[in-house]
């Protein structure tokens, strides 16, 4: 039989309220609620609450709201301004994984005119790798960082380069002699390095080095400009780019400029300059306050082709060394920057007074005294991997070979630009270089570099053996085999199949 | 922080962003606000002369920008209200004015169109 009341619910015994019955108690107690549910206990007053639905606005859309995505978490700090960069242009040049290769000659004196040194690799001395790269001469995506360190293969054209500037510096008969050389080629054929040899070189003679690493920085419109003055104001000067031209020439040449005395006065630079300074000292003003920079490089620059001293400053004269003015990536000199003139107007490479200075160096000099009256080289080269398309720069380069083999302007065999073609008049006036009147000054030549000859194939692949780089047999006709898929000895492409680590099978 | 127009900005910001953050002057004018003063695009507020940051302000100073130009707008709307038009009248009515479907998307018409708008 069922029980008349609920077992796990005594308040509904019929028989009498249970709340009735307990004793009043005085303090207030905590008693657990015997029931489950709290819906008894809930005050009756209390009103339901309705919710904040509050009536439509006027004219205000009643559709679902859907809830917005929140703002995107905040993630960690970016690294501070200017590391990414640092990183992205960081230059490693030594690997402590790397072997050392013993015998490595540096570059000197003596070796860099050595016929027999053909095919090997020279080291860099490492006293110059400062020097080497206060001018920049090294680039990041260059192998250094898998050698031990820096060396570079004695090619024939570095070592054509090294009799050249030893010539210039020892022989009397070729003092003062001056070879301008623009650099074509393809992508990975040497023509940076070409220039970093002959930076080199140029440093262990005690010459004066002065680069520009990137043509493509001054023409990017990262640097500040403004006209050079009020006469001349579609011509534009680079103060900031200028400074750093200067802090790159002081810092590398620091040895040669802080023994040359100033040899005349300086108007444009007035009381700044004092009698007896050095060059050193001089180009430190320009660096130091970039407004003046470009008086203090035109002063830099007479002081360093001066042949004399100016009446009254023969005391501390002593004659100036030969000069290498380096330059990188010349084709971004050759068309439109991304400057604007004050009328919005694009402004072309050919009128900043930096790009000026440099290309008409390539022109025979004026005053029957040459670009370069204390001789040196100049050597402007083109890039494969960064360089805009310019089709004037090509034909203008085409004419400066043909000119090179005698063929006359006038000449039908004379390159000349395909008709209806879009030309740029400046890029040919500003490569039109005919010989100059004056003997030591030498007319503008090209110099195509091309792949490697297969005896310095051989001698870089076994650079890389002897650095641990390859643990293969370098033999003949392992390296004719490389030789080829590079591309007939591109030195670019012989280093990747070089550092493409590859470890024969071993054979039981 | 320097001192244009009125609006300090901080040295670590573009002077192209920061011409651009005033009402009216757009990518296409500060560019040329920019290179009327040799000013190269990535230069900072920081490395600004003083006497560019001094033209930088005449120039803006004779330009219509800012209240100047939105209160033209107000009026521009103001005229066609006054002749009766039917594009003032949509304006008054808070309604899209370049003849828009009306069925459903027309908040930026209900926020902004109303009989006397705002300045802001």
């Amino acid at each position: 039989m069922v029980s008349s009341f609920c077992w796990s619910c005594l308040t509904r015994l019929p028989t009498a309220s249970p709340r009735a019955m307990l004793p009043p108690t005085l303090t207030p107690q905590r008693v657990a609620a015997f029931h489950t549910s709290s819906t008894l206990l809930a005050s009756p007053l209390k009103k339901k609450s309705t919710g904040n639905v509050a009536a439509p606005r006027y004219r205000q859309a009643n559709s679902a709201r859907m809830k917005k995505k929140g703002k995107a978490v905040e993630r960690a700090r970016p690294p501070p301004a200017g590391e990414r960069r640092a990183l992205r242009k960081r230059i490693v040049l030594s690997n402590p994984n790397a072997l050392e290769v013993e015998d490595m000659q540096d570059i000197s004196a003596e070796n860099m005119v050595d016929s027999r040194l053909h095919g090997a690799v020279l080291g860099l001395p490492v006293p110059m790798l400062d020097q080497l790269r206060a001018v920049q001469a090294f680039k990041p995506k260059q192998g250094w960082s898998i050698f031990r360190r820096p060396g570079t293969v004695m090619r024939r054209e570095s070592l054509e380069l090294g009799r050249l500037i030893d010539s210039i510096s020892n022989n009397p008969e070729d003092k003062g002699k001056v070879v301008k050389r623009v650099l074509t080629g393809a992508k990975g054929t040497g023509k940076t390095v070409h220039l970093l040899q002959a930076m080199a070189m140029a440093f262990t003679k005690e010459w004066v080095v002065i680069t520009v690493p990137e043509c493509q920085d001054l023409v990017l419109a990262n640097t500040s400009y403004a006209p050079l003055s009020d006469k001349t104001p579609n011509v534009y000067v680079q103060n900031e780019a200028t400074a750093a031209l200067l802090n790159r020439t002081v810092t590398a040449n620091q040895k040669v400029l802080s023994t040359l005395k100033v040899s005349r006065e300086h108007p444009a630079l007035k009381s700044l300059v004092a009698r007896d300074m050095t060059l050193q000292d001089l180009a430190n003003i320009g660096i130091q306050d970039p407004a003046a920079a470009w008086a203090v490089f035109q002063a830099l620059w007479t002081e360093l082709a001066a042949t004399s001293a100016a009446p009254g400053f023969e005391a501390g004269f002593s004659p100036r060394p030969p000069m290498l003015v380096a330059v990188d990536g010349i084709g971004h000199w050759m068309k439109e920057t991304k400057y604007r003139s004050a009328k919005f107007e694009p402004v072309h490479a050919h009128d900043l007074v930096f790009v000026q200075h440099f290309l008409s160096l390539l022109k025979p000099g004026n005053n029957q005294q040459s670009a370069l009256p204390n001789g040196g080289i100049l050597l402007y080269a083109t890039s494969g991997s960064n360089s805009p398309s310019v089709y004037s720069l090509d034909v203008a380069l085409k004419q400066v070979a043909a000119r090179r083999q005698g063929v006359t302007p006038s000449s039908s065999n004379f390159p000349q630009p395909a008709a209806y073609s879009k030309i740029d008049q400046r890029v040919f006036a500003a490569l039109d270089a005919p010989a100059s009147s004056i003997p030591t000054e030498g007319a503008l030549e090209l110099q195509t570099m091309a792949g490697v000859s297969r005896d310095e194939a051989r001698g870089f692949m076994e650079y890389f053996a002897r650095s641990g780089l390859l643990r293969q047999h370098v033999t003949e006709e392992w390296v004719n085999e490389k030789w080829t898929l590079a591309g007939g000895g591109v030195i670019g492409e012989l280093e990747m199949l070089g550092r493409r680590l590859t470890v024969p099978a071993q054979v039981e | 922080m320097v001192f244009i127009l009125g609006v300090n900005f901080p040295e670590r910001n573009l002077v192209k962003k920061s011409l651009e953050s005033f009402f009216g002057i757009g990518n296409h004018t500060s560019a040329r606000l920019l290179s009327r003063f040799h000013i190269h695009p990535t230069c900072k507020i920081g490395e600004l002369g003083n006497k560019q940051v001094l033209d930088i302000t005449a120039a803006l100073t004779d330009m219509k920008i800012e209240n100047d130009l939105r209160r033209q707008v107000l009026d521009n709307i103001k005229r066609l209200k006054d002749i009766g038009t039917y594009r003032g009248r949509r304006h008054a009515l808070g309604l899209p004015v370049r003849g828009q479907n009306t069925r459903s998307q027309i908040k930026t018409a209900i926020k902004l169109n109303r009989i006397e708008r705002r300045l802001g």
